[in-house]
C-alpha cells in the first residue's frame, strides 16, 4: 500500500506525461483563475514542449529534413509514449532515431540514420578529449604485430545512407531535399582530439573495415590483411589520417 | 575578466548561460561577481560547456545549481546522480550548492519540472530524509529553492513557508529564496509574499533568485523569459535590506538578451541593494 505522498507522485507524474488522472484533479486547487483541471494540464502542456526542445537541439538536421510541422508532431507524439529514465534532459531521445524512421522512413529513407548521426555527434560533443599519440611517436612504435588503442572520443558509424553531406548541409528543407544525393551506404567517423570540436571524415568502405578490426584490437598485420583491396597506398593515407587525427593513444 | 568592476559590495551574480559564452571569454569589465551554472549541463560532460565553465571559474566564483535532484521523492535521489554532482563539485569548488524544493517525478520517469509538494508532515521527512543522505555524501551544506507553482494539493497541513523553514531547520540545510517564485505563488495562490518573506528567518537564506515571469490571463508563468517585474524588485528591496552579503543572481532562460541587457538588470540589483543598504544604516 503507497503512502499517501507516494501516491500523489505517482499520480502527478501519470498524469503530466499521459492522461490526467481525475482522482489526482480532485484532489488539487488551481492558482490564478485556473480550475484544477486546467491547473493540471499548465504541467501537462509544458512536458511535450520541454521534451520537444531537448529534441529539437539534439536533431537539429532531422528538424531541418523533416519541417516544423512533421517534426514538431512526432516529438509531441515521442513524448507521450517515451518517458525520460534519465536525469539529464540532453540524454533523452536515444530511440528517437529509430522512431522517426518507423514514422518517415517511406518518404524519407535516411531519415533514421540522419537521427543516428546527430545521436552519436552530441555524445561525442561531451565526451572527454583524449591525447592521441603525435604522429612520430605513432610511426616509431607501430610493428607488425602491434595492437593500436583507440581514444573514447571517437565513433566510426555505418550507415544504409549517405547522411554525412545531408548533415553537413545548413540549407533550408526543399533546397536540402532537392539536392541531397543520400542514396548508397555511407561510414563515417566523429572523433575529437585534444581540443573541444567534433571533427568527422568519410571513408570508404575500405577504410572503415580497416579502422573498425583494429578498434576491436587486432594487431595492426592481422588486420590489414582481411580486408581485401587494401594496397600500400591506401594503408599510407589510412595511416596518415589516425596518426593526424590524435586517434591512438597507446600502442602494445 | 575584471570581477567585480563597479559592483561595490553587492554580491550580485547572473546565470551562466551558453548564448554568452564568447563575450565571457573575452574577460569583459563588468560589475557582475559571480556566475551560477546548471550542474546537469556540466555533470555529464566533458566537452566545450565544462572547458568554458573552468575558464569562467578561473576568475569569479561559482555555484551550481541543480534542476534534477528531486529531493521531495519518494525514491530519493538517482543512482549515480550524486556521484556526479561530487565529482563536478571536486572540480569547481562552488560557492553554493543548490536544487529545488520539489520532486520531478519518477526514476523511469522524469518529466524534467519541477513538481510542487504538498505541504505535509510525511513531506517534510521525506525530504529531510533525502538531504540527510545528500548533505553526508557530498560532505558540505546544500541549499533548496521554493518553487514556483500553479496548483496547490488539497492534503497540504501548512503554509508553504512553514514547510520550507521546517526543512531547513530539521534537516541543516539552506535556502535559496527565490523572489520571483514567491511573487508568482502568492499571486496564483492569494497569499500575501511580504509574510512569506518575512517568515524566513535570515540566518537560512543562502542566496536569492530574481527572475521574470509571464502574465497569462488567467495566471502567471514562472516563465525566467523577461526581466523581473516592479513587484519583485520591490520585495527584493525589502528582504536584501535583511541581508545584505547574500549573494543575488539574476536568472534568466528563455528569451535570452545581449550580455549587456543581462549586465543592466545585475546593476539594477546592485543599485537597489546599495539603497537598501543605506537605509538600513
Amino acid at each position: 500500500m503507497p503512502s499517501p505522498l507516494e501516491a500523489l507522485q505517482k499520480a502527478f507524474t501519470a498524469s503530466v506525461i499521459g492522461d490526467a488522472d481525475p482522482g489526482f484533479v480532485a484532489a488539487v486547487e488551481g492558482g490564478g483563475k485556473l480550475t484544477s483541471a486546467e491547473a493540471v494540464e499548465v504541467y501537462r502542456n509544458a512536458y511535450p514542449a520541454r521534451m520537444t526542445e531537448a529534441l529539437g537541439e539534439t536533431f537539429e538536421a532531422c528538424w531541418r529534413v523533416l519541417g516544423d510541422e512533421d517534426f514538431l508532431e512526432a516529438c509531441r507524439v515521442y513524448a507521450r509514449s517515451t518517458p525520460s529514465a534519465s536525469y539529464n534532459l540532453s540524454d533523452y531521445g536515444s530511440s528517437f532515431p529509430e522512431y522517426l524512421k518507423e514514422r518517415f522512413g517511406g518518404d524519407a529513407p535516411f531519415i533514421g540514420d540522419l537521427g543516428r548521426l546527430e545521436w552519436e555527434f552530441k555524445n561525442i560533443f561531451h565526451a572527454e578529449p583524449h591525447a592521441g599519440l603525435a604522429p612520430p611517436v605513432l610511426s616509431a612504435a607501430v610493428k607488425g604485430n602491434s595492437v593500436l588503442v583507440f581514444g573514447a572520443a571517437a565513433v566510426l558509424l555505418s550507415f544504409d545512407h549517405k547522411v554525412h553531406d545531408l548533415w553537413k548541409r545548413d540549407r533550408d528543407n526543399s533546397a536540402l531535399l532537392e539536392r541531397a544525393d543520400w542514396e548508397g551506404a555511407q561510414h563515417a567517423l566523429l572523433y575529437k582530439n585534444e581540443g573541444s570540436a567534433v571533427l568527422s571524415r568519410v571513408l570508404s568502405a575500405r577504410d572503415a573495415a580497416a579502422l573498425n578490426f583494429l578498434r576491436e584490437g587486432r594487431p595492426l598485420g592481422e588486420a590489414l590483411a582481411a580486408v581485401e583491396g587494401l594496397d600500400e597506398e591506401a594503408v599510407h593515407d589510412l595511416f596518415s589520417f589516425i596518426a593526424a587525427a590524435g586517434l591512438v593513444t597507446e600502442v602494445r | 575578466m575584471k570581477a567585480g568592476a563597479d559592483g561595490g559590495d553587492a554580491m550580485v551574480g547572473v546565470g551562466l548561460r551558453s548564448a554568452h559564452f564568447s563575450r565571457l571569454l573575452a574577460r569583459p569589465r563588468t560589475p557582475v561577481r559571480w556566475f551560477e551554472a546548471i550542474s546537469e549541463n556540466y555533470m555529464d560532460s566533458q566537452g566545450r560547456p565544462l572547458e568554458v565553465l573552468k575558464a569562467i571559474r578561473a576568475d569569479y566564483p561559482v555555484a551550481l545549481h541543480g534542476v534534477s535532484l528531486s529531493i521531495g521523492g519518494v525514491e530519493g535521489p538517482r543512482p549515480g546522480y550524486l556521484e556526479r554532482l561530487k565529482r563536478l563539485i571536486a572540480e569547481i569548488d562552488p560557492l553554493v550548492v543548490s536544487d529545488h524544493l520539489c520532486f520531478t517525478g519518477a526514476h523511469a520517469s522524469s518529466v524534467h519540472d519541477l513538481l510542487p509538494l504538498p505541504y505535509t508532515e510525511e513531506a517534510i521527512r521525506t525530504v529531510v530524509a533525502n538531504v540527510s543522505r545528500v548533505q553526508d555524501f557530498l560532505g558540505r551544506p546544500i541549499a533548496l529553492e521554493n518553487v514556483s507553482s500553479y496548483l496547490t494539493h488539497k492534503s497540504s497541513e501548512m503554509k508553504e513557508e512553514e514547510f520550507l523553514v521546517a526543512i531547513a531547520r530539521r534537516a541543516g540545510c539552506r535556502i535559496l529564496l527565490d523572489v520571483n517564485n514567491v511573487y508568482v505563488s502568492a499571486m496564483n495562490h492569494g497569499f500575501k509574499a511580504e509574510e512569506y518573506l518575512d517568515a524566513i528567518p535570515n540566518e537560512f537564506i543562502a542566496q536569492l533568485h530574481l527572475g521574470g515571469y509571464s502574465d497569462m490571463g488567467t495566471f502567471l508563468f514562472d516563465t525566467h523569459s523577461r526581466a523581473p517585474t516592479d513587484p519583485v524588485w520591490e520585495l527584493y528591496r525589502r528582504v536584501i535590506r535583511r541581508v545584505p552579503r547574500v549573494p543575488v543572481l539574476i536568472e534568466w532562460d528563455e528569451a535570452i538578451p545581449d550580455w549587456s541587457g543581462l549586465e543592466a538588470e545585475a546593476v539594477k540589483a546592485i543599485r537597489i541593494a546599495r539603497e537598501a543598504h543605506a537605509v538600513a544604516s
